[in-house]
């Protein structure tokens, strides 16, 4: 028996079900390795984990600040190549309240997978189901997103450019619709630039690096949320630069939490994650498509 | 939360070495290297054990042209391909590694050969 909040989230695997492509893994795409992002979600279906996500900033809200520690975690499963689906949680610890936040559950498909130019264009749809965390601080109904996500390479660049084809970009688009008339619905974008010294390094031009250096992608995230409706405030979001070291098997990142505006809030914070590639850990098992596991 | 972080450190530790993408982690000649004496082979150096079978590396000139001067070699993790005489010039390598466990990576890169 379906919860009523479900049954979009059963049509839309369904649905994605039926458009997916063959994949390979892990944000490996042609030449390049996009690493999995922190603020941002990255385009790529994986069996993946982020476990533990740390992160500490003071939020403005309009209002006086208040600080605002948050340990999230999130676990994505491959159910065919290309289509995967992530569940996503964390617990939230304000001055005003503190408890576990609602479960988010996203499919998301990759639709074009290009690898000669490093070009990757997915689809999701995000379902933050109301009531499923703690009433002190989890919303009460539930929201849905729809989104579209992409990453690009830059390996394609001319010879003139080498030095830029490490860089790439990850971007999404979505659109929150709330249950509930009291919350404006908005416009979710965020992504990330990035420049890969594996890719500098392999791909373009041997800098002696030793392995710890070649396998770090210094990063500059961003994540933004603009409301459409009346009375629902301007556009508010944060820009996290940062760092990322991405090992065989799991990858660490750190990033700074910077407001773009007192609305979102004051002083810097700060965003660190733990990740596996659950893929390359359990490859016959656990990292493995449920359904038509060749690569 | 030092609970969470310990078991997630310990979950790394203790992942059976069952294989993983196939990463470029040294090769020879290198990406964008010059050189002034003409190189016998390219040897590339990955993280993970190969299958031969579905591996490959090639290495051609600026028209397209294959240079090189045997089949490929593959032995555990290190893909090597010997080269005929080189002319000066660029050259351009690329390279295909199915580990082990299947997963496949690739990559390319160039290097010249000056007078």
């Amino acid at each position: 028996m379906f919860n009523s909040s479900l049954k979009p989230f059963a049509c839309a695997l369904a649905c994605a079900t039926l458009f997916t492509m063959p994949a390979s893994a892990h944000g490996i795409l042609g030449d390049r390795f996009f690493p999995a992002t922190i603020t941002s979600d990255d385009p790529f279906a994986a069996d993946e984990l982020a476990l533990p996500t740390f992160s500490a900033f003071r939020r403005g809200d309009g209002g006086p600040a208040t600080s605002e520690k948050d340990y999230d975690f999130e676990w994505s499963k491959s159910i065919a190549p290309g289509f995967a689906i992530s569940f996503a949680g964390g617990y939230i610890d304000t001055p005003s309240g503190k408890g576990f936040d609602n479960l988010e559950i996203t499919p998301v498909a990759e639709v074009i997978r290009d690898p000669d130019r490093e070009f990757i264009l997915s689809a999701g749809v995000s379902f933050d189901i109301g009531r499923s965390g703690s009433r002190a601080v989890a919303d009460s109904f539930t929201t849905y997103t729809p989104e579209v996500l992409f990453g690009k390479g830059f390996g394609d660049l001319p010879d003139d450019m080498a030095l830029l084809r490490p860089f790439a970009v990850t971007g999404t688009l979505g659109y929150a619709i709330p249950g509930t008339s009291v919350t404006s619905r908005s416009v979710e974008w965020a992504g990330a630039l990035e420049y890969s010294l594996l890719y500098l390094q392999n791909n373009v031009r041997d800098q002696g690096f030793g392995k710890f250096v070649a396998q770090l992608t210094p990063i500059v995230e961003f994540s933004m949320e603009t409301p459409t409706g009346t009375g629902g405030g301007g556009t508010t979001g944060t820009v996290d630069p940062g760092l990322l070291w991405s090992g065989q098997y799991e990858q660490l990142g750190v990033e700074a939490i910077i407001p773009v505006n007192r609305a979102t809030g004051r002083n810097i914070g700060v965003v660190a994650q733990l990740h596996f590639y659950i893929d390359d850990m359990f490859p016959d098992t656990f990292g493995r498509p449920l359904f038509g596991g060749a690569r | 939360m030092r609970r969470i972080l310990l078991t997630a450190l310990l979950l790394t530790g203790a992942s059976s070495p069952a294989g993983a993408h196939a990463m470029l982690e040294h090769a020879s000649p290198g990406a964008g290297a010059v050189l002034r004496v003409t190189p016998k082979s390219v040897v590339l150096d990955l993280s993970e054990a190969l299958e031969p079978a579905f591996s490959s590396v090639s290495v051609s000139d600026a028209a397209g042209r294959d240079v090189s001067a045997a089949r490929m070699v593959v032995s555990g993790d290190t893909m090597s391909i010997a080269l005929k005489p080189l002319v000066p010039g660029a050259y351009r390598v690329t390279w295909h590694a199915v580990s082990v466990d299947t997963h496949r990576t690739q990559g390319s890169y160039t290097f010249v050969v000056k007078p």
